[in-house]
């Protein structure tokens, strides 16, 4: 259907090529921490919050996070870092899977 | 005036007067005194036999010329001597029963005028004065000739003196008579019921009479208990009249009138110690009786019309009878939830219930402060009153507030200065304040915040942090903690876009020239926004690709996910008439860049290459096309977009500034969008009832139950019920984070 109006467009051979050129672009994108669940098992507060206990604490003047991070294990489960360092001092084994926990990696 | 606090006869201080020997009002020579002086201390102390006789002779015959008003044909020395002389011979017994039965003669003798049967009123009671001045001054006199006998033998027999002695012959002979006493008080009372009517009277005269019977000491009996007893009847009859003929604002100003008059009164002619009573009557007929109905009747419209003095005179009033400021506080208070009801409560007027809530606000400051003397029950009312009504419909007053202020952070705001921002703001807070669902407020706040952040909107950093400082203060940091995340995701983007530059010029590929910088959102800090799929160009899919991989290069364990519907661009647009630049968002830059290929496109195409969701789209091509900038021409004109449209690049397209703006249509707030913010409020509340109950138990330790959901009712922010507080509890004692207390059923131990 371009063709039909390609005849149309003007005699002008002065002008750009082009009628719109992008010259910038402001994108936006939305982080989260790479998880199968969102939910901390241990805490039951979703993992882009910090665990229930940094919240109860909720230091003044620091920004939400309050370093309140998210690790992985070898079985790819996902928990908060604060929640997870309490739980294997009681039982070294992850609360999903049963398996024995060990640290893939951790947030950052 | 010294005089009238002092309820003793008025002439009790006079015998220093009478003992200076030149007394004016004396009618007396005083030059022939010396030499019979002299010649007494010179005689014999032996008298001669007849000396009483003659003595008392002489002494009479004075008093008589003294109550007959006539000369006296002895000096006052002479007289005064001869008193001496009497006393200091034993005598002072005779002379004071003589001159008591001379006195009581001619006083007795005195009823007599006020008896007769038909006599004016008034001229009975000018005659009782006169007769009362000329008493007065009569014992005056007589005791100035006496007054060695009132010093001595008076003074140690303990008997009336002189003066107490006329004041009781008077009394006895005069004021006890029943039908003169009758006619003394009648009178009275018909002269001040003359002058309440407004008539002029004679005031001296009610003074001087009202001060004989405080000195005869009947003033209480005789005439004050049926003064008061008039004033009750009249003002009784007077309150329930005019309560029904006058507007309240009039009838407080003659109100205010009476007990001025009747404290002149007191002033005037009345005993002092009649004030506290009459006034009490006053108050009590003209306002005590009426209090609610002149609240029912009047107070609404004194505070709608805004009638300061009014209001300032009707608390003045009030504030005189008993439970007066009680009665107007509740309906002040009623006043205020009624009205603000009507403010909150229907949606029609949601436009402006924001600005009407202000001025509402403004005008019962105003009336506090400034009628009711900033008076703290008042005040505490007010609020109370205010948070009461704010709250009636749930999260919308919330909502308007937090659309309120955005309205005034937003750019382009230019009805204030800094400082004017500032006080609004300030004012904003007071109604924010009376919100109970806080987190209602945020969570449209947020909305508001993030577009003017990404979009570069806001007005002024300063203000913005103003604001949420503001919010830190009132709530606390837990509240803002998500609020100040969106400001430090903005700093860290800047970061970031540094970082990617570099990373550019390092490692120059072989990408397409265009300038990009990306917002990264923390997801939860921000408001969740619908995903939605487009078709990207290859070369802006490339770059977006590229900076994905150096994103998560440097933030292992995270993912991105991108928002085509926050994104916006500058494009380079080449017209006819001249080159433009083009402020737009990424959907319309989508829409624009296919006429690069093509000079006209049907709608079904742009929808296809695109991808664009389908309202999304027919809004976008709205606003290219049937906007005030018209890049497009749209096939055929009107203003909806059909399936059928096509849409044509416009050459002629014209404008006088360089770089234009193409507003994006916002789709209007959906009821399930609203629905959908109101639910994220709630999930979040039930993490921060958890966070809350964490805290207070890992502070505590140990807590009984009650004690636990009243500490909680403190720190919470919203509106919740006992139930789900219980639901929580049971939820952290299944999660392990507190458990029951062995012994104690409703207690619970903090676990670590
Ligand atoms: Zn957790
Ligand atoms: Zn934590
Ligand atoms: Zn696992």
């Amino acid at each position: 259907m371009a063709d039909e109006n390609d005849n149309e467009r003007i005699d002008e051979n002065q002008r750009p090529d082009k009628m719109f050129t992008l010259k910038k672009w402001n994108a936006v994108a939305m982080w989260s921490w790479d998880v199968e669940c969102d939910t901390c098992a241990i805490c039951r507060v979703q993992v882009m919050d910090a665990c229930l206990r940094c919240q109860a604490e909720s230091k003044k003047d620091s920004y939400g996070k309050q370093d309140c991070v998210v690790v992985w294990g070898e079985c790819n489960h996902s928990f908060h870092y604060c929640c997870m360092s309490l739980w294997v001092k009681q039982n070294n084994r992850c609360p999903l899977c049963q398996q024995e926990w060990s640290i893939q990696r951790m947030g950052k | 005036m010294s005089d009238t606090t002092n309820r003793r006869p008025n002439f009790s201080n006079l015998p220093e007067n009478v003992n200076n020997r030149s007394h004016n009002a004396l009618n007396i020579k005083p030059t022939a005194a010396k030499k019979l002086v002299i010649k007494n201390l010179k005689s014999e102390p032996k008298l001669p036999d007849d000396y009483r006789e003659q003595t008392w002779k002489k002494l009479k015959s004075a008093v008589l010329a003294i109550q007959q008003s006539k000369p006296n044909e002895y000096s006052l020395e002479e007289l005064y001597q001869a008193v001496e002389n009497m006393c200091n011979h034993k005598m002072a017994f005779l002379l004071y029963q003589k001159l008591y039965s001379l006195t009581e003669q001619y006083v007795a003798h005195n009823i007599e005028q006020f008896l007769t049967e038909s006599m004016d009123r008034y001229l009975f009671l000018k005659k009782m004065s006169d007769t009362w001045q000329a008493h007065c001054n009569q014992m005056i006199m007589v005791r100035s000739i006496f007054l060695y006998l009132d010093r001595t033998y008076i003074l140690q027999n303990h008997i009336s003196s002189i003066w107490d002695m006329g004041l009781e012959l008077f009394s006895k002979y005069i004021l006890l008579n029943t039908l003169v006493q009758t006619r003394v008080v009648e009178g009275l009372l018909m002269l001040i019921e003359k002058e309440r009517q407004g008539d002029q009277v004679d005031r001296t005269l009610l003074k001087s009479l009202l001060r004989m019977l405080t000195d005869l000491q009947i003033y209480d009996k005789a005439f004050e208990q049926k003064f008061l007893q008039a004033t009750e009847r009249l003002y009784a009859a007077e309150g329930q009249r005019l309560m029904q003929e006058l507007e309240v604002p009039d009838y407080l100003a003659h109100v205010d009138k009476r007990i001025t008059e009747e404290n002149e009164r007191v002033i005037h002619y009345l005993d002092p110690a009649t004030k506290y009573q009459l006034i009490h009557t006053v108050e009590k007929q003209l306002l005590r009786e009426h209090v609610t109905q002149i609240l029912q009747k009047g107070l609404d419209q004194l505070l709608c019309e805004f009638r300061l003095e009014d209001l300032s005179l009707l608390f003045n009033l009030l504030s005189r009878v008993k439970n007066g400021l009680v009665d107007l506080c509740s309906a002040f208070n009623a006043y205020i939830k009624k009205k603000g009801r009507t403010i909150v409560i229907d949606p029609e007027k949601d436009k402006t219930m924001v600005q009407e809530l202000l001025d509402f606000k403004d005008s019962m400051d105003n009336v506090v402060n400034n009628c009711f003397h900033k008076h703290e029950r008042f005040g505490n009312s007010l609020k109370e009153a205010f948070e009461n009504f704010i709250n009636q419909r749930t999260n919308k007053p919330a909502e308007l507030i937090a659309k309120f202020v955005d309205s005034k952070l937003r750019a382009g705001n230019k009805e204030a200065t800094e400082e004017e921002l500032e006080r609004l703001l300030d004012k904003i807070m007071v109604l924010f304040r009376f919100i109970h669902g806080k987190d209602v407020f945020e969570a449209f706040y947020k909305k508001d915040l993030a577009k003017r952040l990404l979009v570069g909107k806001s007005a002024s950093v300063d203000a913005e942090k103003s604001m949420l400082s503001k919010l830190k203060q009132e709530c606390g940091g837990g509240f803002t903690s998500k609020l100040e995340g969106m400001f430090k995701d903005m700093e860290l983007s800047k970061d970031i876009n540094q970082a990617f530059k570099q990373h550019l010029t390092v490692n120059s590929r072989d990408l397409p020239q265009i300038e990009m910088t990306v917002s990264i959102l923390t997801m939860g800090y921000w408001p969740t926004y619908q995903p939605m799929e487009v078709t990207l160009p290859d070369q802006m899919v490339r770059l977006q690709d590229v900076f994905k991989d150096f994103y998560l290069s440097k933030h292992s364990g995270r993912k991105l996910q991108w928002q085509p519907t926050l994104g916006h661009c500058v494009l380079k647009a080449s017209f006819k008439l001249g080159p433009k630049e083009l402020v737009v968002s990424l959907f319309q830059t989508l829409v624009l860049i296919l006429f690069n290929d093509c000079y006209e496109l049907a709608f079904d195409y742009i929808k296809e290459v695109t991808n664009i969701e389908d309202g999304e789209l027919r809004r976008t091509l709205q606003s290219l096309a049937c906007g005030k900038a018209r890049v497009l021409i749209k096939i055929p004109k009107g203003r909806d977009v059909q399936d059928d449209d096509r849409f044509r690049f416009n050459d002629e397209f014209t404008n006088k500034l360089f770089r234009i703006k193409i507003n994006q249509i916002q789709m209007k707030e959906t009821t399930e969008e609203q629905k959908a913010t109101e639910e994220r409020v709630f999930q979040d509340r039930q993490y921060q009832i958890d966070a809350a109950i964490v805290r207070i138990m890992k502070m505590r330790k140990t807590l009984s139950h009650n004690l636990l959901i009243s500490e909680l009712y403190i720190q919470l922010k919203f509106p919740v019920k006992p139930a789900d507080l219980k639901k929580r509890i049971e939820s952290l004692i299944d999660r392990d984070y507190m458990e029951r207390d062995k012994d104690n059923p409703i207690q619970y131990n903090y676990v670590a």
